[in-house]
């Protein structure tokens, strides 16, 4: 008998639906790195409103990039509803504080895949993952060393235009 | 006809001719494709379990199901809809597509 489920999907369906919700996430991230660029924008942060913007369509990227990989594999990508951004936040330290922890958060649940997918033996989407853990590192450590860079600067004084002023360093 | 997978009130077929899954539901069988067994395993997973059982909620106690884009349409009990849940997911079990494998349990 022809295994025609085999030869429509390449990869397990609980890998489909943790890339779905994986879709939602990228997706969560993008809308809420547009809500700090705002915050940067009306908060006279424009350097670092520029470098919101920029993650922002990095994060829809990633998106893009698992949304086409169910498609070839021959799966059910689902276009992701998002809901909840916060806009507010009391400083700057605190934005980009809270852009760390969703980094963190993102990249918990890219390993949890990978390791659901492993116990599954999903080859196919732990290697398409491998990019996104490599990813995340570079993620992760960028906006660290900013989060260091606004502490050691302080935001005391002349402190809010040189920490703007210096977030240009990590926009490529 | 090769059976995959048969629940309480529901049975998927395969097709051997055609790449076709044959879904009984009773009262008429539904041929679905393969993406149509998907959408309808995405159908199922978001059926909200908790809320079928608030009577707050869904006073009736029915849920309304509609397949390849309304073409179809069930009113399934509470029982039917979990007997459903289970045959979907134990169908992808048995293409070796899911390692989910739900015990019956009604
Ligand atoms: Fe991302």
């Amino acid at each position: 008998m022809k295994d025609i489920a085999r030869q429509q999907l390449s990869i397990q369906v609980e890998s489909m639906d943790l890339l779905n919700n994986q879709i939602k996430m990228e997706a969560h991230a993008s809308a809420t790195y547009l809500a700090m660029a705002s915050w940067c924008e009306q908060n006279g942060f424009f350097t670092s409103a520029k470098f919101f913007f920029k993650q922002s369509e990095e994060e829809r990227e990633h998106m893009m990039k698992i949304f086409h990989f169910l498609v070839d594999v021959g799966g059910n990508p689902i276009s992701p509803e998002v809901t909840g951004i916060n806009h507010e936040f009391s400083s700057i330290l605190e934005v980009f504080e809270s852009a760390l922890e969703h980094e963190v958060k993102v990249t918990e649940s890219i390993k949890n895949i990978v390791k659901k997918a492993r116990q599954s033996l999903d080859i196919t989407t732990e290697r398409f993952l491998d990019w996104f853990i490599l990813e995340q590192v570079e993620e992760e450590n960028t906006v660290r060393d900013i989060v260091d860079m606004i502490e050691l600067t302080g935001m005391e004084g002349v402190g809010k235009q040189m920490i703007d002023d210096k977030v240009a360093d990590w926009i490529e | 006809m090769l059976l995959l997978e048969k629940s309480t009130y529901y049975s998927v077929h395969q097709s051997e001719t055609k790449r076709l899954f044959h879904v009984d539901f009773g009262q008429k069988v539904v041929k679905l494709n393969f993406c149509q067994m998907l959408a309808l395993r995405e159908k199922v997973n978001a059926i909200q379990l908790d809320l079928l059982f608030d009577s707050e909620v869904n006073k009736h106690g029915l849920h309304m199901l509609t397949l390849c884009n309304n073409e179809h349409l069930f009113v399934l009990s509470i029982e039917q809809v979990i007997d459903l849940v289970r045959l979907v997911h134990n169908s992808f079990a048995a293409m070796g597509l899911s390692q989910k494998y739900v015990p019956v349990s009604l």
